[in-house]
């Protein structure tokens, strides 16, 4: 059943957030500790994503760790905002997640529930000299 | 010798054609079981198993202790809570509707806005009120006590209630280590609450004949699996498939906790509408006892009250009410955040025939009209019908042990 679960958290890659990538990427958050690990990527940044504990499931609290990896000479975000939604239902979760500064690149994201089995979106804003980046990763939960 | 060859061809022959039509009409051969794709018996075993693990009331330090539990029992069943001594949670929580009161709204002191919950499984809920203004068991409780037009009491009024009452005192001192304090009369409401909030945290129902079926179906038994109703089945197959109503009435219990606008009428009234989950987490917000409060047991950046930390009042959720367990359903009519429908039947034919009009979806609908065949319905509540615990029914409180000793110290 765990192994349903976790098999369930397939990462759906969107050709919309595959943009032409830096080397750097695949290795960024290699080391996160979770059951799955996805990843949001622009041409600037990468964002490492494991869920933290026992993978999603549809009605439960979780948490992400997050790694932050600029590409290329990009600068390290000041702040990083964490929210999802589903794209074809057009609403997003009834939660706002919070998001705690971990060192170094590394961040944790509370308080996140998603109430529906379906495809979410996990959007990934990175605050940047007074710009936001937005990164998004697409998952499917049963 | 041939005429035996001859029976036997025939009996192969009529099992063969038996076999085939029952393949014909969606049941494996030989058996009364559907041929459940991979896909509906993931979807099947996501609803179990049951129970669940043990849970407890959050930011309730009682909850669990047998003390508090029987002092609970007591004053859920005592009418001297409310203000005129007529009313307990017993009266619209009732052993013989589920803990619900059968009601399309229920009656306080006046006729209320809502239905009555029932309480089976409420500790493994998120939420409490059909607009989930309550974060926890206990401050739930308080809600039907203080409220006007329900109990109409004080908490000078409960605290009165247990000291005066050798019994309760006692066990009042029993389960909190000390008397209600006469200068004190919010602590005494709260542990009264806190006493209730671990009592109705032990109604966890049993199994079912739908986690009968799903275990089996779980360890591959055919057989097993077969006893359950090939009407439920078909239901089911229904329930988690074309008619999705497993997208909110998600694994064990049936519901992912949160709130929905099912596109029925919300007012209470002509000109007058409940706002459902918009005004419940504007009332969560402003309580002094959520589990953001003083008065919980649990730290605020506990894992506990994760819920009320994070909670995202949004505009959509003007109309939304919460979404109910099935658990135990079929004995909990009628049905809806104000009773307006009467039967399983009428919920289901809601679904079947719903007014689009009335939801606020901007996107893909989520809720569409199923537009079910009169069979199709009732098997669908034939599957529902399924998710009732029998022994739940037949239910009584345990009696409480020898009566406390010791008279009460401070009235």
């Amino acid at each position: 059943m765990k192994l349903a679960r976790a098999l369930a958290l397939a990462l759906a890659c969107s050709a919309a957030d595959a943009p032409a990538l830096a080397a750097a990427g695949p290795a960024c958050g290699a080391d996160l500790r979770g059951a799955t690990r996805g990843l949001a990527e622009s041409a600037r940044y990468a964002v490492a994503f494991a869920p933290q504990g026992k993978p999603i499931t549809v009605g439960r609290h979780f948490s992400l760790e997050l790694a932050v990896c600029p590409r290329a000479q990009a600068a390290m975000p000041s702040t990083i905002k964490v929210d999802a939604d589903m794209p074809l239902h057009q609403h997003g979760m009834n939660y706002r997640a919070t998001v705690k500064a971990l060192g170094a690149g590394r961040y944790r994201a509370d308080g996140l529930l998603f109430h529906m089995p379906g495809r979410w979106r996990f959007i990934f804003d990175l605050a940047v000299d007074g710009t936001t980046e937005r990164l998004t990763r697409e998952v499917d939960v049963e | 010798m041939k005429r035996r060859v001859r029976r036997g061809l025939c009996r192969v022959l009529v099992a063969l054609l038996v076999g085939m039509q029952l393949d014909i009409s969606g049941a494996a051969p030989d058996s009364g079981l559907l041929d459940f794709t991979t896909a509906e018996r993931r979807s099947i075993l996501q609803h179990g198993p049951w129970p669940l693990r043990p849970a407890r009331d959050p930011g309730n330090a009682v909850a669990g202790r047998t003390d508090a539990i029987a002092l609970g029992q007591r004053l859920f069943f005592d009418p001297r809570l409310s203000a005129d001594g007529t009313l307990s949670c017993a009266s619209c929580h009732r052993l013989d509707a589920a803990f619900a009161d059968g009601q399309p709204r229920s009656i306080g002191r006046e006729v209320l806005d809502r239905n009555a919950p029932s309480l089976w499984n409420a500790v493994h809920e998120r939420w409490y009120g059909w607009d989930g203004a309550a974060d926890s068991l206990w401050s739930q409780s308080m809600r039907p006590i203080l409220d006007a037009r329900e109990m109409a009491a004080s908490a000078a009024h409960v605290r009165r209630a247990i000291a005066g009452d050798a019994e309760l005192a006692c066990r009042y001192r029993r389960a909190f280590g000390h008397p209600p304090a006469r200068d004190d009369d919010e602590t005494a409401l709260v542990h009264a609450a806190k006493a209730i909030g671990a009592f109705v945290g032990t109604l966890v129902s049993g199994r079912t004949p739908f986690d009968r079926f799903r275990d089996a179906l779980a360890r591959g038994d055919a057989r097993a699996a077969s006893v359950y109703p090939i009407e439920a089945q078909r239901g089911l197959r229904l329930f988690v498939g074309r008619s999705r109503c497993n997208l909110c009435h998600v694994g064990p219990m049936f519901s992912n906790g949160e709130f929905a606008d099912t596109g029925l009428p919300f007012f209470v009234r002509p000109g007058v509408v409940d706002p459902g989950r918009h005004g419940g987490i504007a009332a969560l917000q402003a309580s002094g006892y959520n589990l953001l409060s003083r008065w919980s047991d649990e730290a605020r950046d506990g894992a506990a009250a994760t819920k009320t930390r994070h909670v995202d009042p949004q505009h959509r959720n003007f109309g939304e009410f919460k979404v109910p367990s099935l658990r135990n359903v079929a004995d909990t009519a009628p049905y809806m955040h104000d009773g307006q429908l009467a039967t399983l039947d009428d919920v289901v034919r809601h679904y079947s025939e719903l007014n689009l009009d009335r939801l606020h979806a901007d996107g893909l609908q989520i809720l569409v009209p199923l537009k079910l065949s009169d069979p199709e319905r009732a098997d669908l509540v034939a599957f529902l019908r399924t998710l009732s615990d029998p022994t739940a029914r037949a239910w009584r409180p345990p009696a409480t042990a020898a009566p406390c000793r010791g008279a009460p110290r401070n009235r």
